[in-house]
């Protein structure tokens, strides 16, 4: 399964227009700077490189597509994530003046090279276990439709496979268990719980506490997958 | 005077001379020659032995003697009565020791109380039983013998054979005298090797019994053999034995057999139920009650059975199921079984219990059950019950009500008892307001104010409606207004009250149209800002119709036999047009009506012209065109059971009826048909889900925070007087409750939920 497909293209259905970006263009320039202190004008005049004159308070999709260009950086990379999160950015594909000075500021970043060399920074909060849970927690509202309470399946399992493809074993299987059931979404309770479900239960599925308060949609996942290990008799 | 001391020592030769003569009177005594002796003499002759503490010397001399006569006299008496009279020459040896013993003892009194105390010896006489049993009681042969003797004796006995019971009493007495202080020479000796005598015996015998016998009589030949062991116990053997014999005989004819016993083929206990036969189950219960466990054998075949005979009556198809029917049979299934728990299991509370959750077990496993029960309800509260008296029906009214309580979804039951109730009501079918109120006053007992407040809503809406009617038939008279010819009357029933209708309106005919406007507007001027809404579903008409055609053809032989009743008192002529008045549903009124200015009418016109949902539509066409000969106001062709949209319906002109008023009965109420059954059960399924989620949220409330598990189960003890919900759907409420922000789990524990205010 190709996730940076499916990621990407959910940054191109918000710009609507196609991506067919490569990662090689470069439109700031590749010098190296000298370290200086963190200026926030100067990060203002960075923002406004990727804002349009209509909405100068805004960086929309194109702007961010433009930004992870010249950033070397996927739109699908897990960093961007990180980063919308540090920057609490309310809706995918779209960074608000606010938002990016909130952001940045904290990373002490006012130029792309010096956003370049905190992008390991960003993939390291990712191993730290209580900063993962808020990354997950926040990307549900992130990537959701904001006039929907929930998660079209689509989407979650783009972001799923992003945030848990590498750690969860049962992603995959999880993935089949959605596609044959009837759920077309993923409420936020089932998404966090989802989380802890790959963090709690092992693979073997024999530590499955069936009075643990799992949302239903988690004690079916467990049932169909028994049945077609063919551990369960129950049709 | 001078008093002499005692002479305190005594030399060798005084002291054996005062025991020989002591040896020899002992010797004498056990001879039984002791009427020559002194008993004063040899008394104090003891005494002064003892006084000179030669105590030992007397006591160990006394053993001797007694040792020494039984040992080479009376041991070998015995032995050589072996085969000859034993038991007679063990006892007379028995009585004549004791004697003996008795007359020692109270010359060596002295002793007893002196030596014996200050040595913590064995007394005089216990000695003396000490030795008699050592030397002869137990002696190799004679210990043998005496068991054999003895164990034969009760082997002839429960042969029925003659048996010499007064020795075996004696010898049993014997032996328990012999354990002094306790029974144990008995046991030993005798009891233990009885009883497991006894075991082998009764367990060849429960063979034989039960491969010869049927479960009764089994029965009956076990209380036999109890009794007759008891009786031996208390009358020959010891009476302690009494209880374990009991008990051996209990285990191998009963315990070990139980099951045997219960399911025997063609006489156990399914057999006993099938025929009704209490007397006998009474005595396999009493039977069985004497062992561990063997009520609840006995309580799990009977409740087997019960089971079985309930699930057959529950699992009726759908076209032979006849709600009375069903209800009926299952009233008596329980007065049935009420009798086998009352006569023959003495209102056992195992048995109450257990017949209690056979039939709310197979009561619950038609779906169908709730409507069923308030079908039956509905048809005794009816006028017309044929048969049965008040107090009858009360009674069949509280048995069922016992039914009910064995309902798992009374909810459902609530549901149609509403819709039966408001047939009721506004059909004025009801056999009277009071027997309508008692019933419902019992629901209020079992379900609470809730289910009843709706009810009791629907009998003031029929009071205020009466009244109103009243003001309105003088407002029309007052006024003068005109009603197109209509004798109207109206009902107006509050919408929360009475079971929702759909909402399905139909083409009235002109007239009555024109009428209820009438009234609609007299209504509204009173009550203004409320809503009327006809309800044709629920409504009926009186027509007046006249037939013009020829009568129809009356059988040969009936018109033979009756000729005068041929004759109705409104009705002209025999040839002539005959006047009736028709009683119909209000769909049935739009039908007819059509005919009034067209001759005949094909189905589709008259669904296009009337609007009456197709199910009602048929029901109505049926009841019109294709019931008794006595009904058939319309004719379909062309003729056959189906109701097609070419099928063409005509006024049945040689309508004939003995009656003026002829009333068209609707197809018979066999409950509601699939579909209908299905939309029920769905508006039941949304009702059920807001009943869960209020609970849930009143719990939340009160509790702020709660546990699942502990959640779950509290909502489930709420609501188990209307239905049971399962823990999944409860689940899926309260994760609808979170998504709704009206919970949250909380960040510590995700098990736990906290209420949102």
């Amino acid at each position: 399964m190709d996730l940076g497909e499916d990621v990407s293209s959910l940054f191109g259905k918000r710009s609507k227009t196609s991506s067919n970006s490569t990662v090689n263009r470069s439109r700031t320039k590749g010098t190296e700077e000298a370290p200086t202190v963190f200026n926030q004008k100067k990060c203002n005049a960075w923002f406004r490189q990727y804002s349009t004159p209509s909405s100068p308070d805004t960086i929309g999709p194109e702007g961010v597509e433009m930004f992870c260009r010249d950033l070397n950086v996927e739109p699908e990379n897990i960093a961007l994530l990180v980063l919308s999160w540090k920057m609490g950015a309310k809706q995918m594909g779209y960074f608000t003046l606010q938002e990016w000075l909130l952001g940045l500021t904290d990373l002490q970043c006012d130029s792309l090279a010096k956003l370049q060399a905190k992008l390991n920074y960003l993939h390291s909060l990712l191993l730290d276990s209580s900063h993962f849970k808020s990354i997950y927690r926040y990307a549900f509202d992130f990537s959701r439709d904001k006039d929907q309470r929930s998660l079209d399946i689509e989407t979650a399992k783009a972001m799923l496979g992003l945030l848990l493809g590498r750690q969860w074993s049962l992603l995959n299987s999880f993935f089949q268990f959605l596609d044959q059931s009837r759920y077309r979404v993923l409420n936020k309770d089932q998404w966090c719980n989802v989380l802890e479900f790959s963090r709690a239960v092992d693979v073997d599925l024999k530590n499955y506490d069936v009075d643990g308060a799992w949302p239903v949609m988690l004690d079916e996942f467990v049932e169909w997958l028994k049945v077609n290990r063919g551990e369960s008799n129950i049709q | 005077m001078r008093i002499r001391a005692f002479p305190m020592t005594m030399d060798e030769r005084y002291v054996e001379n005062i025991w020989s003569l002591l040896k020899n009177a002992i010797q004498e005594i056990q001879k039984k020659n002791n009427s020559g002796l002194s008993f004063e003499e040899l008394y104090r002759n003891a005494y002064t032995m003892v006084l000179h503490k030669h105590g030992e010397r007397l006591y160990n001399g006394l053993r001797e003697v007694v040792t020494h006569h039984l040992e080479s006299k009376v041991r070998q008496d015995v032995l050589a009565s072996l085969n000859n009279n034993f038991l007679q020459i063990l006892n007379q040896a028995w009585n004549d020791h004791q004697t003996s013993m008795v007359m020692i003892r109270d010359i060596l009194m002295y002793m007893d109380r002196v030596y014996v105390q200050q040595n913590n010896v064995d007394n005089v006489y216990n000695l003396g039983l000490i030795i008699f049993r050592d030397q002869v009681v137990r002696y190799g042969g004679i210990r043998d013998h005496l068991r054999h003797i003895l164990l034969e004796m009760v082997v002839r006995e429960r042969k029925g054979e003659v048996a010499d019971k007064l020795s075996v009493r004696a010898a049993c007495q014997m032996l328990m005298v012999l354990g002094i202080d306790s029974r144990a020479v008995y046991e030993e000796d005798f009891e233990r090797p009885f009883l497991s005598q006894s075991a082998e015996f009764y367990r060849s015998e429960s063979q034989r019994f039960l491969g010869e016998n049927s479960a009764s009589v089994y029965i009956k030949k076990v209380e036999a053999r109890i009794n007759e062991e008891s009786e031996r116990a208390k009358h020959y053997l010891d009476e302690s034995t009494e209880q374990r014999i009991v008990a051996v005989v209990e285990e191998e004819l009963i315990q070990k057999h139980m099951k045997t016993i219960v399911e025997m083929e063609n006489s156990g206990v399914v057999h006993m139920l099938k025929c009704q036969k209490t007397d006998d189950l009474h005595c396999m219960y009493k039977l069985l009650g004497r062992v561990a466990d063997g009520l609840r054998t006995m309580a799990s075949c009977v409740s087997a059975h019960l089971r079985e005979e309930g699930k057959a009556l529950v699992n009726v198809d759908e076209s032979g199921a006849n709600a009375l029917n069903f209800v009926q049979s299952l009233l008596d299934l329980k007065d049935r079984y009420d009798t086998f728990l009352g006569k023959s299991f003495v209102n056992d509370p195992i048995f109450k219990k257990m017949i209690s959750s056979d039939f709310e077990y197979f009561l619950n496993l038609n779906l169908k059950s709730p409507e069923y029960l308030s079908l039956f309800i509905d048809d005794k509260l009816k006028k017309g019950v044929k048969g049965m008296t008040e107090q009858d029906i009360e009674l069949v009214l509280d048995k069922t009500m016992v039914l009910f309580r064995f309902l798992q979804e009374k909810d459902i039951f609530e549901r149609y008892y509403k819709q039966h109730l408001a047939k009721r009501l506004l059909l004025n079918k009801s056999v009277s307001d009071d027997s309508e109120k008692n019933m419902i006053s019992k629901l209020k007992t079992e379900c609470g104010c809730q289910f009843t407040s709706k009810l009791e809503g629907m009998f003031k809406d029929m009071s205020i409606s009466n009244m109103l009617m009243e003001d309105f038939k003088n407002h029309i008279q007052t006024s003068g207004t005109s009603l197109y010819g209509v004798d109207l009357s109206v009902r107006v029933l509050t919408t929360g009250f009475w079971p929702t209708q759909s909402s399905a309106t139909c083409t009235l005919p002109l007239a009555p149209r024109n009428a209820f406007e009438v009234f609609r507007r007299f209504y509204l001027a009173k009550h203004s800002g409320r809503q009327l809404t006809l309800q044709p579903a629920l409504g009926s008409a009186d027509l007046s119709a006249i037939f013009y055609g020829p009568r129809r053809e009356e059988s040969e032989t009936k018109e033979k036999a009756d000729g005068p009743s041929s004759s109705t008192p409104t009705s002209a002529s025999a040839n002539g047009p005959r006047k009736h008045i028709i009683s119909v549903s209000t769909y049935q009124m739009c039908i007819l009506m059509l005919f009034n200015t067209r001759d005949r009418l094909t189905y589709e016109d008259i669904m296009n012209e009337t609007d009456v949902p197709k199910k009602d539509l048929d029901r109505a066409l049926q009841s019109l065109a294709m019931g008794k000969p006595t009904q058939r106001v319309l004719v379909k062709s062309p003729k056959g059971k189906d109701i097609l949209p070419s099928s063409i319906f005509a006024v049945n002109d040689s309508f004939t009826s003995k009656l003026h008023r002829v009333k068209i009965q609707t197809v018979a109420a066999k409950g509601e048909s699939e579909p209908e059954r299905k939309e029920t059960r769905s508006k039941v399924d949304e009702d059920r889900k807001h009943e869960i989620e209020a609970a849930i949220v009143r719990i939340m409330k009160a509790r702020k925070t709660m546990q699942h598990n502990l959640l779950v189960s509290e909502v489930t003890e709420q609501l188990k007087s209307r239905f049971l919900p399962s823990p999944v759907i409860i689940k899926k409420r309260i994760e609808g409750l979170i998504e709704r922000e009206y919970l949250a789990r909380t960040p510590e524990d995700r098990k736990v939920y906290t209420y949102v205010a």
